[in-house]
């Protein structure tokens, strides 16, 4: 066989190498919101088995040379899903995979990307809140979701990012943020100069009430700085795929200052923190999915940062 | 208590209902002559063979039936206005933590054992147990089931920053000092990470080593308030409401903590304690 030959032999052998994988692996289902920018929407509940933790939003950005993932997913088979999905749309190689912050439904995807050897991207913080949380997280996940867990691995980032980082995708620029303590310690949002869409993920939920687990000061500050910063469509990490900004984060803003605001008033009237919930940001009830579930923890969490004020 | 370090163990698996994203838990529960029989076992290690009378009411525990966050559980043990100046001692016990005995308050002369809250981590699904010990040796046990875990391996620091430069620095809140007849309430905050030890590094498969405070004494112009032995139970950030009377009338005083932890630090820090009003 000429040198020829065998090449276009190894080409075919790939070819069908690479449509058995595609086989075995659903494309996870994306949305195009703007010109070469692809997001899943997440499901509005807890991790479930059903659900396979597919809970966040996720997605991808492709340039002329390259792509970028922003968050594998919450497994190893969302992030083979959400592999598979940008090979429906280029070849690519997929070059940086961003990991927003530590929480298991945005990170867990991340071993499905190796065989690229992208640089993983990370909040120069997520390697220590990785070694403090990773395998607890990780045993969470096997135990909530059994089987749909297999393959799920803590993937620490190779690139850190302090305070600001331009990625080039190939005539296509973005530009990543890392935050102070807000929505977690770790926070990274994403600016996407050519159709200027702010990735916000955990600083910005929608419907589904936010979850306060680095600093609630902090995230009313980072809220009014990212606020400040124009945008043709926000992304959030819980919420619809494209939301208009800065208008999508007044529920976010309103809730956060109520939690706060009304917290510092139940710690000066001496209100015990077993007991502060249910006298802070009850208005809030009907306006958020899971509100029953996270509510109480958000409080008990604000009670614990604001009592050192 | 050595023993409940070394038998009971760092090697106690453990895992989480309340936690950010993922909820639920599958294992299968104690049936309650188990949990009676750890309750047995405990108590037996902890006090040996004394006799330990049911409080029937006399001393109480009070924490929520199911916790919001099993990292930070407020716990209550409040005491008889009748039974309290004999008391000397209360123990809380939460059975199924791998380090189960979470605190042990020696009280002194001036506390006021009537009423004292912290915030302790929970592991499972558990009974808790708080114990007073009188002057003469009697105890009373009062017993609370709580629905809470994972709070021992669970990550409770949401901003680590922040918990280095803070470390070993107190806060003191005083209550309404108007009634002087009324012993003076106080709310101690302890910034401390006060780890557990049973957290792995999964990048480098090391146990991120147990930091916690041993001792707190809290002393009022040198008279003994409290003594506190703890571990790994009490939450990050340890937080005592405790109530004292201050001694030597009108005039004002100086209330003292004192800590020494798991890595051998020392911190003090001092407050003025204002003169009640002239009535």
């Amino acid at each position: 066989m000429s040198v020829l030959g065998t090449l276009r032999a190894v080409a075919v052998f790939l070819a069908l190498a690479s449509a058995a994988g595609a086989a075995a692996t659903a494309p996870l289902p994306v949305s195009e919101i703007a010109p070469g920018v692809f997001v899943h929407g997440g499901v509005q509940e807890d991790a479930s088995p059903t659900n396979g933790d597919e809970i966040a939003n996720v997605g991808f950005i492709v340039g002329n040379r390259a792509v970028a993932v922003i968050d594998p997913g919450g497994s190893y088979r969302e992030g083979a899903a959400l592999r598979a999905a940008i090979r429906t749309q280029t070849q690519l190689p997929i070059r940086y995979v961003i990991m927003t912050h530590v929480h298991p439904d945005h990170i867990f995807g991340a071993a499905a990307f190796r065989a690229d050897h992208p640089d993983f991207v990370g909040h120069a913080k997520l390697p220590g809140a990785l070694a403090e949380r990773g395998a607890y997280y990780l045993r969470r996940l096997h135990e909530t979701l059994g089987a749909e867990a297999d393959g799920s691995e803590v993937v620490p980032p190779a690139v850190l990012v302090s305070t600001k980082l331009d990625l080039d995708l190939g005539g296509r620029r973005l530009v990543i943020w890392a935050h102070g303590p807000a929505h977690t310690d770790s926070d990274l949002t994403v600016f996407d100069e050519a159709t200027r869409t702010f990735w916000l993920a955990d600083l910005l939920f929608v419907d589904r009430i936010p979850v306060i687990d680095g600093s609630l000061v902090g995230w009313l500050d980072e809220l009014r700085q990212v606020t400040a910063i124009p945008a043709a469509r926000a992304v959030p990490g819980h919420g619809p795929v494209s939301v208009p900004w800065p208008q999508a984060a007044a529920p976010e803003q309103r809730y956060l200052e109520a939690v706060a605001r009304d917290t510092r008033a139940a710690i000066k009237a001496g209100v015990d923190i077993a007991d502060a919930d249910r006298h802070v940001a009850q208005s809030e009830r009907g306006h958020w999915l899971l509100f029953d579930a996270y509510h109480a923890r958000n409080v008990t969490a604000a009670y614990k940062e604001l009592e050192w004020e | 208590m050595g023993m409940t370090r070394s038998t009971l163990g760092q090697a106690a698996a453990s895992f989480c209902l309340v936690m950010l994203t993922l909820g639920g838990t599958a294992l299968a529960a104690p049936s309650e002559a188990e949990r009676a029989q750890r309750w047995s076992d405990l108590r037996h290690a902890i006090f040996g063979d004394r006799a330990i009378a049911d409080a029937d009411g006399l001393v109480a525990i009070e924490a929520p039936n199911r916790a919001e966050d099993a990292a930070i559980v407020p716990v209550t043990i409040t005491v008889t206005d009748k039974l309290a100046p004999e008391v000397r001692a209360l123990y809380l016990v939460i059975d199924y933590n791998p380090s189960p005995l979470a605190a042990h308050f020696i009280l002194g002369p001036l506390a006021d054992a009537r009423h004292i809250e912290t915030r302790v981590r929970i592991d499972d699904y558990t009974y808790l147990h708080a114990v007073a010990e009188t002057a003469d040796g009697r105890l009373y046990a009062a017993a609370r089931f709580i629905k809470a875990a994972g709070g021992c391996s669970a990550p409770a620091g949401k901003d680590q920053a922040l918990a280095l430069k803070r470390l070993g620095k107190m806060k003191l809140v005083l209550g309404d000092h108007s009634k002087p007849d009324q012993p003076l309430q106080a709310k101690l905050l302890i910034s401390h990470p006060n780890n557990s030890g049973l957290q792995v590094d999964q990048l480098t498969h090391y146990y991120i080593p147990a930091d916690f405070m041993q001792t707190l004494k809290v002393t009022y112009n040198g008279d003994l308030v409290f003594k506190l032995e703890s571990d790994i139970s009490i939450s990050e950030d340890p937080t005592f409401n405790f109530a004292f009377r201050p001694r030597g009338g009108a005039n004002s005083g100086v209330l003292t903590a004192e800590i020494l932890d798991s890595s051998q630090r020392h911190f003090t820090q001092s407050w003025p304690v204002p003169a009640p009003p002239q009535m």
